[in-house]
């Protein structure tokens, strides 16, 4: 991982911020310790996140309007639910006790990792959670992947070319600008009633997953493209980059090589945000496609007043979040040196 | 507001098929596509294949003891027998009974099963079966949300011995067959229903048993080979035709509709009726339709909150609004408009009770309205009485909101507004609508119930069906003289003064303008055309058992 011309890039390019949980290790005397500091800061962060994540999803449910019990029953409609049947259900779930000591309940339950059942399903969140994650995987994981991708593709491509990068970037704001379900729902009658190339229903197989894939993949894409074209370019300007093109650098590893890295960083802190897009993209993807997954489960759950599933749902987001982020700081140092610690 | 004019010639065609329908003694019925329904008009049936339903709604269950939902019911009708079958608006005939006695006082039924019937788990049809399956519907802990207030005088069921069940009622109760016909009611395997309800399995006797379910994407159902207990007005016996169904949920209209056009599907529910056009235009697609027996698409009037407390006021609503007109042009002629609470395949419907309506008629409405003390007028053109603005809310809640209903109501406040009514829609949470039913804090509220059974009239308007208490009644009718047509109709056995009884009642409520008829439900099945012999059953759910594929 050592470049030539480490030492010109990481002196001239002024560092672009990743914020202020990157570890303080190049700065201070002693490597290990500030560093385990730094784990168990993140350790506390990510309970504090947990817990007000799900705790804001408690008191959310909790201050919708409605019966919870009428709810359970039977959504809303005008049906026979009996007045016997509400009070079974406000005891059975707690709903019959004061607020406080159903939320320290809550709590308590969560802390020992218990998630409870779900109220519509009668089946263990956790399960219900895992039966669904797999397929909610296979299409956010494939759409950051191919988004990436398509990221990468473009910007390498475009950067530093007027005529070919004001085409990309006019192509990239109408995709970021597009609704996904939009999208979704074109690539679908063109591609499936209209070509039959790809199947609408059914999780069955990867030629079910191509079009969610792009539905979801093109919005994420044009925007990585613009942050990452916007650092290619930066990068290139850089004296560093005139330097390693006097010393017989090719223009094409010029970009790869060198400049690359540098718009990698923004393109990185931007990793929060495509999380929050492929947490809403599934919803609208499992919609419009017909599949199963987390984003139906949850839809149902929230108008169903289904509390322990909507919490799973919620505590797991933020998990995967302060996974993520975690994630990212730590790329973030292989991506840029100088954030790396001192040798140890 | 869509404003493009309907077809005219169709709707006339429907309900010129109506008319001859109804003439000739039948639940109204237009088959709107070339004459589908019988097996035997389409050539000879062949054994085989897999039929793709592509669906608009799912369920939490599929427990039809414990469902609402119209979708469990639809499957349901393929996984279970019923004790009797409805033949007609209110003749039954013998199905998993082969015959039955009533005792004199009405309130003592003896169910006689027949032999040889067993379940798709094995065990043998008993009559401990139909005790468990009746038990379970009305046992609280089941949290039953349907089932139950279908036979909500149920008390109890006595084994005489295994094929003969005798089933006690509290009070002689007139809709107790039409019950049992329901897939609600189906008759389930008594070893099905003692696992705890996480790991329930649905288990009838029906033409096809249950293979899997998984969560919001698919139910997949296969033919029973050991199916012996088909009903007796059947189109045909012995096992079903088609090798398995798969029930896929499809939520959004565009892809359902797309992937019948495309053939992944050979059949979808609900088309929307703005794509009707484009599916005749289609070849080799058509469409079945059917009309729903019990309660319309209809607007309930409160008559215990503000201004609609006055009969004046909630006239006046009847007068300045002209449903018909908006229902043509907002469906495309898709759907018929409603004169009466109940639809034309309800039994004892009365066609003379629409004459208690009050026409079309802004004259007339603005006429009412003065009467009513409410002649002033405000800045925007709205009526006033001691400096209150003739208000009248209509809450709804876009989470339910289906079949382009919300544009009809934006008709009638622009009709409403013509008189100077201000006729307001506020849209609100699930939560907050569900709470705003209960405590009666609207003065209009929408709902449509199919129920092949004129007792639906008593759910809705009997003063002791308040939502609250697990009825319907959301105009908070309360009239001495209707609780008692509508408890007697419950209860007699006399056919004639039930019909009497049902008359007065459906005419009382229109005169009274406790609701505002809006269109006829009906289920629209998008089909291709090598699916035949798809039947409806009276409460127009379709039925599979004489379904075929043809190569």
């Amino acid at each position: 991982m050592s470049a030539p011309d480490r030492t010109a890039d990481a002196a001239d390019a002024s560092p672009p911020g990743t914020g202020d949980a990157v570890p303080p290790g190049a700065t201070s005397p002693a490597g290990a310790a500030p560093l385990a500091r730094w784990w168990a800061r993140r350790a506390v962060s990510a309970v504090v996140v947990v817990w007000g994540a799900a705790t804001l999803a408690f008191v959310g449910l909790h201050l919708l309007p409605g019966d919870p019990a009428r709810l359970i029953a039977g959504g809303g409609s005008l049906n026979g639910t009996s007045p016997q049947v509400l009070r079974l259900i406000d005891r059975q779930y707690d709903f019959d006790r004061p607020l406080y000591a159903q939320y320290g309940h809550f709590l308590g339950q969560l802390v020992h990792g218990r998630l409870g059942t779900s109220y519509q399903l009668g089946r263990p969140v956790t399960k219900v959670i895992a039966d669904q994650l797999g397929a909610t995987l296979a299409v956010a994981g494939g759409a950051a992947v191919l988004g990436f991708a398509l990221a990468l593709l473009l910007a390498l491509g475009t950067a530093g070319r007027p005529r070919a990068r004001a085409v990309a970037s006019a192509v990239e704001l109408v995709l970021v600008s597009t609704p996904g379900f939009w999208i979704g729902v074109l690539l679908l009658s063109v591609f499936s009633f209209r070509l039959h190339l790809f199947p609408v229903l059914g999780n069955d197989g990867p030629r079910s997953l191509v079009l969610p894939w792009v539905t979801m993949a093109l919005p994420i894409g044009g925007a990585l493209s613009l942050v990452m074209r916007e650092g290619l370019e930066r990068a290139l300007d850089q004296p560093f980059a005139f330097t390693a093109l006097t010393r017989g650098v090719g223009p094409g590893r010029l970009r790869l090589r060198h400049a690359l890295r540098h718009a990698l960083l923004p393109v990185l802190t931007l990793s929060g945000w495509m999380l929050g897009q492929l947490l809403g993209g599934v919803v609208v993807v499992e919609t419009v496609f017909a599949r199963s997954g987390i984003g139906q489960v949850t839809l149902s759950a929230v108008n169903g007043r289904d509390f322990p599933v909507v919490t799973g749902v919620v505590v797991l987001a933020a998990i995967t979040y302060v996974v993520i982020s975690t994630a990212v700081d730590l790329l973030a140092r292989l991506v840029d040196p100088r954030l790396r610690a001192v040798p140890r | 507001m869509r404003t493009k004019p309907g077809p005219v010639t169709r709707g006339a065609l429907v309900s010129a098929l109506t008319s001859l329908a109804l003439a000739a003694g039948l639940t109204a019925c237009t088959s709107s596509g070339s004459g589908d329904g019988q097996a035997a008009a389409d050539g000879t049936p062949v054994t085989g294949g897999t039929l793709t339903y592509a669906v608009n709604q799912t369920q939490t269950t599929l427990d039809p003891g414990v469902s609402s939902a119209d979708v469990t019911g639809i499957i349901d009708l393929n996984i279970f027998d019923s004790l009797v079958e409805q033949t007609g608006a209110s003749a039954f005939k013998p199905w998993l009974a082969t015959s039955w006695a009533v005792s004199t006082d009405g309130k003592t039924y003896t169910f006689h099963l027949k032999k040889g019937v067993t379940f798709q788990d094995g065990t043998p049809l008993t009559a401990d079966a139909v005790k468990k399956t009746l038990d379970h519907a009305v046992d609280p802990a089941a949290k039953s949300q349907y089932a139950g207030s279908l036979i909500a005088p149920y008390t109890g069921t006595t084994v005489v011995d295994p094929l003969t069940a005798q089933v006690h009622l509290s009070r002689p109760f007139a809709p107790f067959l039409q019950a049992l016909s329901t897939p609600y009611l189906g008759i389930q395997s008594p070893k099905a229903l003692a696992r705890p309800a996480a790991s329930y399995r649905p288990v009838g006797t029906g033409p096809f048993s249950f293979v899997s379910w998984t969560g919001q994407k698919n139910v997949v159902l296969a033919r029973n080979p050991r199916y012996t207990s088909w009903p007796s007005g059947a189109t045909h016996t012995g096992p079903a035709y088609l090798d398995r169904i798969q029930f896929d949920l499809v939520t959004e209209d565009s892809t359902r509709f797309g992937a019948l056009t495309s053939h992944q599907a050979q059949a979808v529910a609900s088309v929307p009726p703005a794509d009707v056009k484009a599916l005749k235009a289609q070849p080799g697609l058509k469409l079945l339709s059917h009309q729903a027996p019990g309660a319309n698409f209809n607007v309930y009037v409160n008559t215990r909150r503000g201004a609609t407390q006055d009969v004046r006021v909630r006239q006046a609503l009847q007068a300045a609004l002209d449903v018909p007109s908006l229902v043509k042009t907002v469906y495309f002629g898709q759907y018929q408009a409603a004169h009466n609470t109940i639809s034309a395949g309800t039994a004892y419907y009365d066609p003379a009770a629409a004459a208690s309506l009050q026409p079309h008629d802004p004259a007339r409405a603005a006429q009412l309205l003065d009467a009513a003390g409410w002649t002033g007028r405000d800045a925007k053109g709205y009526r006033t009485k001691d400096g209150r603005e003739l208000d009248i809310v209509w809450p709804y809640t876009p989470a339910a909101d289906r079949e382009g209903r919300d544009t009809l109501a934006e008709g009638m406040q622009a009709q409403a507004k013509k008189v100077g009514i201000n006729l307001q829609r506020p849209s609100v949470a699930v939560g907050t609508f569900v709470a705003d039913i209960q405590n009666g804090t609207y003065n209009l509220i929408d709902t449509s119930f199919v129920r092949a059974d004129p007792d639906i009239l008593r759910l809705l308007f009997s003063s002791d069906q308040l939502v609250t208490k697990g009825g319907a009644n959301a105009s908070f009718a309360h009239s001495a003289e209707l609780d008692g047509w509508l408890a007697e109709a419950a209860t007699t056995r006399d056919p004639a003064v039930r019909k009497h009884d049902y008359a007065l009642a459906q005419a009382y409520v229109l005169k009274n303008a406790y609701v505002i008829p809006g269109y006829v439900e009906q289920t629209t099945l998008g089909i291709s055309d090598t699916l035949h012999g798809v039947g409806f059953t009276p409460q127009a759910f379709p039925s599979f058992y004489g379904a075929w594929l043809a190569r």
